[in-house]
């Protein structure tokens, strides 16, 4: 990241800051920066915030480890047979299409309205993902190293554990990252509907109500500052494991 | 002559590939018209001829990448435990999340050889090759031709009874070549493996081979094959000799002939 970084949030600020100050929009659903920024340093520092934070990482980690474990595996599978994907790439397609926060209801009815409806559908959002990168990273890997090692006589086994995962992995990890992306959106829709008690999306639906704008407004960026922590850590580990990668 | 081979002085020598009447064709194109061709057990084979007239596919045709159209192949002993071979795009052959190590150690590791076996044969290659490169770092973290090297040191380390490469040098600046030849003779006097090596590089040829296949454009057919009977080791002080300067202009006169057609 470069250093010129600040410029835009400079300017996002200044002309959010020159909007307030001008009184361009009413005060009272656009409040200035300065107010937001106390605000939710008020509710961070008093730990307002804490079992919030908390409940929605807590769910973001149970959908991503559970869409991971069964999206990896199917992925591998669909793009090492042929046969397989033939038959499943369709049903794979369709069901991403369908927009994942749509079977929320379902889920509600079927798991109940506590963190299991939750995370079973971020996790179904998520592995989607991941299935269908994994599988196009082991049908795309390169022939060149496959055929190397027939050469070499390998066996198919061989091949597929000791090149063709490897040779997949840094499209698995594009799943992987996209995925994590997509079930923390599911997770902060999901805990605005009923039955949750605590989590980032349940206190931006309860600022609304109550009409606390400055909270509601402080709530967002705090996702926003969350959502990109989370894609920096992830940055940071997907460079160690694929170290090769770009390279 | 043409369209014969003149190869002298087989009849004490073992077989090792005989090529009959090869013949490819793909997707309506002809790529290979006609090659017959007689390699011995021990022999350093130069392939050599224009771009493109299939001298990578006759090699993926031998190794069993390819399929043949026509004509007969037939190995003496062939074992694919002792066959290796050296690809010319090393970045798309080596494997970039295992370190240097490990890829040297690699065709070890799939035939189920000891630690112990395949740090005494990665040392020798090391040795044979003179290799200075760090083997705890990846593939990627060396110079091309560092990479090269190990690509090399790679296919050597299972001791092959016959060895393919393509266009080896190719990534090398001249003064690497040159060691690298000097290596790789080093490597052939100590195993005497069957090599064949692509090559569009005549002094290459020359230099390394003692016997060169000079094909014509495509659809290649064998020219003529040229003996080359200096002993090895060949110095460097060999490339300035009266015998490098005849043979290689024999084979340019041969290539020429061929582009001629």
């Amino acid at each position: 990241m470069k250093k010129t970084f600040v410029v835009g949030i400079i300017l996002l600020f200044a002309v959010w800051g020159a909007v307030t100050l001008l009184h361009l929009y009413d005060a009272f659903f656009l409040p200035n920066p300065i107010e937001v920024l106390t605000e939710l340093g008020k509710l961070l520092f008093s730990g307002a915030l804490n079992a919030d934070i908390y409940f929605t990482l807590l769910r973001l980690g149970e959908a991503f480890a559970l869409a991971a474990i069964i999206g990896i595996p199917i992925g591998l599978a669909l793009g090492a047979s042929t046969k397989a994907f033939d038959s499943m790439e369709f049903l794979v397609e369709f069901l991403r299409s369908i927009p994942p926060i749509s079977i929320f209801p379902l889920f509600m009815l079927i798991f109940g309205i506590d963190d299991t409806s939750k995370v079973a559908v971020a996790a179904f959002g998520a592995a989607l993902i991941i299935i269908f990168n994994t599988t196009h990273g082991v049908m795309n890997s390169k022939k060149s190293r496959i055929i190397a090692a027939k050469l070499m006589g390998a066996t198919k086994t061989q091949i597929f554990k000791k090149i063709i995962f490897w040779e997949s992995l840094p499209q698995t990890f594009i799943g992987l990252r996209t995925g994590l992306s997509m079930a923390l959106i599911i997770i902060i829709v999901t805990e605005m509907f009923i039955g949750t008690q605590f989590g980032l999306g349940r206190r931006i639906i309860d600022f609304q109500y109550i009409y606390n704008v400055k909270g509601l407004f402080g709530v967002i960026i705090l996702t926003g500052i969350i959502g990109y922590a989370i894609n920096m850590v992830f940055a940071f580990v997907e460079k160690r494991v694929i170290h090769w990668n770009g390279k | 002559m043409k369209g014969k081979n003149t190869i002298t002085n087989t009849k004490q020598k073992k077989k090792a590939i005989t090529i009959t009447t090869l013949k490819k064709e793909y997707e309506g194109n002809k790529i290979i018209s006609n090659i017959s061709l007689s390699i011995n057990q021990g022999d350093i084979v130069a392939i050599f001829g224009p771009n493109g007239c299939g001298k990578s596919t006759l090699l993926n045709i031998l190794s069993g990448i390819a399929e043949k159209t026509r004509g007969e192949i037939k190995f003496e002993e062939f074992d694919n435990k002792k066959f290796s071979y050296v690809f010319q795009n090393y970045r798309e052959s080596l494997l970039p999340w295992k370190n240097n190590y490990e890829n040297i150690a690699f065709p070890l590791k799939l035939r189920g050889v000891s630690e112990h076996e395949k740090k005494k044969k990665i040392g020798e290659m090391e040795e044979i090759f003179s290799f200075k490169g760090n083997l705890k770092l990846y593939p990627y973290q060396l110079s091309g031709g560092q990479q090269q090297i190990l690509a090399f040191m790679r296919a050597l380390v299972v001791e092959p009874k016959l060895l393919f490469i393509d266009e080896p040098f190719s990534a090398l600046d001249y003064e690497n070549n040159l060691l690298l030849r000097k290596h790789l003779q080093t490597y052939y006097k100590k195993y005497n493996p069957t090599i064949l090596a692509i090559t569009h590089d005549i002094e290459e040829a020359v230099h390394l081979a003692n016997k060169i296949v000079v094909l014509s454009k495509k659809p290649s057919k064998v020219i003529e094959v040229i003996e080359n009977n200096a002993p090895f080791p060949r110095e460097v002080s060999f490339l300035n000799s009266k015998k490098f300067g005849e043979i290689k202009a024999k084979v340019l006169e041969v290539f020429l002939s061929g582009a001629r057609e």
